[in-house]
């Protein structure tokens, strides 16, 4: 039996954001219901184990309302660090407020779903909204720096991004710092505009035995974009879960994702792609390599409602396991309504290629170069599709 | 330089050379031909270090060094060179880059500073020009979308940049037609110095018209059955293998 669930959440503060009644009510009705920890037995979480979660000791970490104002950058700079949170000045047509300042309006289209969003609910201790205007285009990326420090602590946070009609803006969220049993969970909420685009590059890199649960939620309107490349390297433990909902003609979605494990890491990738509506396409491709006793889940999902007519949608997973003891579980889901769609979808798995290995080492690269040079060469379409520049650099560095 | 003393080598338990000798000095070009199954590639793969295959006697030595006991990579720091009868595709890694690193890490071995870019660069536009690769193919990901013939001379285009001392060219001329052969054969050719050796493995003559050797080795069920000068390669395309076989 897993812990508490009821437990694990009063030790937390109730949350500071102010979600409208209903939708409480409904995340305190299922950690009610479900009262423990979704177990091995449960499909969402077969291949992770959430025991050492449900035994954690936290301290919650309560952030203050007002940010102190950053010196003007490159980009606009979002940073949560302890119990504050900076950022500098916004740009035309960009707005960012605390998320504990909404109303409660601001939260009614959501729904939750799954224990890491009731928890979030529950007991969220702010987060950033961000408004962009409809038909502004950023000329500055949005950058939002998680920094994780300390032992036991929870930081649980719940950010907004609202992309007016026809707007455009890149954002990179970024999670680093180093710290001990310790837990974060984020929910992030963006609501893409008709027309709008949005790229998202999320790098995930905390140091030490940290817990982080990620939830992205994405609402896209008429003929808008959104691209998210989620790149996961050396954590200890994550669980990211992407959904989005694709609700009107013409969206275009692109998932990709580049995970790397070693030692005991666990990096687990949920997605769901809900295509309601017809003539939209969605491109999804998720790269991974584990070495040492690392485990990774690769569970990706393609729901084409029975309207949703023209889908082009498509799905990869290619991992490569460089030791024995290192572990992947994927499983590519297609469920389809409709009857005029392309889809496709397909994982692989296996070791570095010894032919390559050998030809590289043949002209003279010592092993180990040549082991790396061709885990960069697999990974290069992901990292490719990245757009911040010290993302990219950072990826350079950690794959050297 | 090269110095081959009754090879012994099985894979998987099956015995492919069974006492081959052979010696190659600097300046050389030989020829190694035989009908299909006689060990000419696992030869080729052998002297390249690659680890499938049971040494179970004999030895090689390369410029007085046991040659296996050098690993993969301190074989072509040593300065051999296996051209590839498939040259591997390796998606998301690209022709030059990996060739500046191959270089730099040879450079490193014999004590040499890395190569400046601009000398780099200048090297890629002088070599690729002389196995007519288009520029475009040096930048882009090793052989993936290349053609056979593109292939091949990529390889050649590798063994211009890093100046071996013997060069093993398995079955180079498979696959081309007329005109990449030519364009191969040349490559080699200027490559050519009184300081390297060159080593042919082939099954048909028509590549040595272009490859001139000084000799020409008959490699039959493991063993080197007869050693010839050029015109050994015009009599076996005349007489073919069988030839051979019932001299045994």
């Amino acid at each position: 039996m897993t812990g508490s669930l009821i437990d694990f959440c009063k030790q937390l503060e109730p949350t500071s954001l102010k979600l409208p009644e209903l939708l409480l009510q409904s995340a305190k009705d299922a950690v009610e219901f479900q009262h423990h920890f979704p177990s091995t037995r449960d499909e969402a979480w077969k291949y992770t184990r959430l025991g050492r979660v449900a035994a954690l000791k936290l301290t919650p970490v309560k952030i203050n309302q007002s940010p102190e104002r950053l010196p003007s950058s490159d980009t606009i700079d979002i940073v949560f660090e302890k119990e504050t949170w900076h950022c500098n000045e916004p740009l035309d047509g960009l707005h960012l407020t605390f998320s504990g300042d909404l109303d409660a309006d601001a939260w009614n289209a959501c729904t939750l779903h799954g224990h890491v969003q009731h928890i979030n609910a529950l007991t969220a201790q702010g987060g950033v909204a961000i408004h962009v205007d409809a038909n502004a285009i950023l000329t500055k990326p949005i950058r939002i720096i998680h920094r994780l420090q300390g032992e036991n602590t929870a930081a649980i946070l719940h950010h907004q991004l609202v992309l007016g009609d026809q707007a455009s803006a890149q954002l990179e969220v970024i999670f680093e710092g180093t710290s001990e049993n310790s837990y974060t969970n984020v929910l992030f909420d963006f609501f893409i505009g008709a027309g709008a685009n949005l790229h998202t590059d999320l790098l995930q890199q905390t140091h030490g035995t940290h817990y982080g649960f990620y939830s992205q939620r994405i609402f896209q309107k008429k003929d808008s974009t959104f691209a998210l490349q989620t790149l996961t390297v050396n954590t200890h433990f994550t669980r990211n879960e992407v959904e989005v909902f694709s609700q009107e003609e013409g969206t275009h979605t692109q998932l990709y994702g580049a995970f790397i494990g070693k030692d005991s890491n666990h990096i687990d990738n949920h997605t769901y792609v809900h295509h309601k509506a017809p003539n939209c396409t969605s491109d999804e491709n998720y790269k991974g390599v584990l070495s040492g006793k690392a485990t990774g889940v690769f569970n990706g999902k393609v729901k084409v409602y029975q309207d949703a007519q023209k889908i082009n949608a498509f799905q990869s997973n290619k991992n490569i396991l460089l030791s024995e003891s290192a572990n992947i579980n994927a499983k590519p889901e297609l469920e389809i309504y409709a009857d005029d769609v392309k889809c496709s979808h397909g994982s692989t798995t296996g070791q570095l290629d010894q032919q390559a290995l050998f030809f590289l080492r043949a002209r003279g690269i010592s092993e180990a170069k040549a082991t790396e040079m061709l885990i960069k060469g697999f990974m290069a379409e992901i990292v490719g599709a990245v757009k911040s520049s010290r993302i990219q650099d950072e990826l350079q560095t950690l794959l050297d | 330089m090269l110095k081959i003393e009754n090879l012994h080598a099985s894979i998987n338990g099956s015995e492919i050379l069974k006492g081959l000798s052979l010696e190659i000095n600097a300046g050389e070009v030989h020829a190694i031909m035989g009908p299909n199954g006689a060990g000419k590639s696992t030869l080729a793969s052998i002297i390249a270090g690659k680890e499938d295959y049971e040494i179970s006697s004999g030895n090689i030595s390369f410029d007085g060094k046991d040659l296996l006991e050098l690993s993969i990579e301190d074989r072509a720091r040593e300065g051999v060179f296996l051209a590839f009868q498939y040259p591997v595709e390796i998606p998301g890694v690209s022709n030059v880059n990996f060739l500046k690193t191959a270089i730099n890490e040879i450079r490193e071995h014999k004590g040499l500073t890395p190569l400046s870019a601009k000398d780099f660069l200048s090297l890629v536009k002088q070599k690729s020009a002389l196995v007519n690769l288009d520029a475009s193919l040096a930048s882009r990901a090793v052989n993936e979308g290349f053609s056979g013939g593109e292939k091949k001379r990529n390889e050649i285009f590798q063994m211009a940049m890093l100046e071996p001392k013997l060069a093993v060219l398995d079955e180079t001329d498979s696959g081309l037609d007329i005109d990449a052969l030519r364009i191969v054969a040349g490559g080699v050719n200027a490559l050519k110095s009184q300081e390297n050796a060159t080593l042919v493995i082939t099954h048909y003559q028509r590549l040595l018209d272009y490859i001139v050797p000084d000799f020409v080795h008959v490699l039959y069920d493991g063993k080197i059955v007869k050693t010839g000068g050029k015109e050994l390669a015009l009599e076996l395309e005349e007489k073919g293998y069988d030839w051979i076989k019932s001299a045994e």
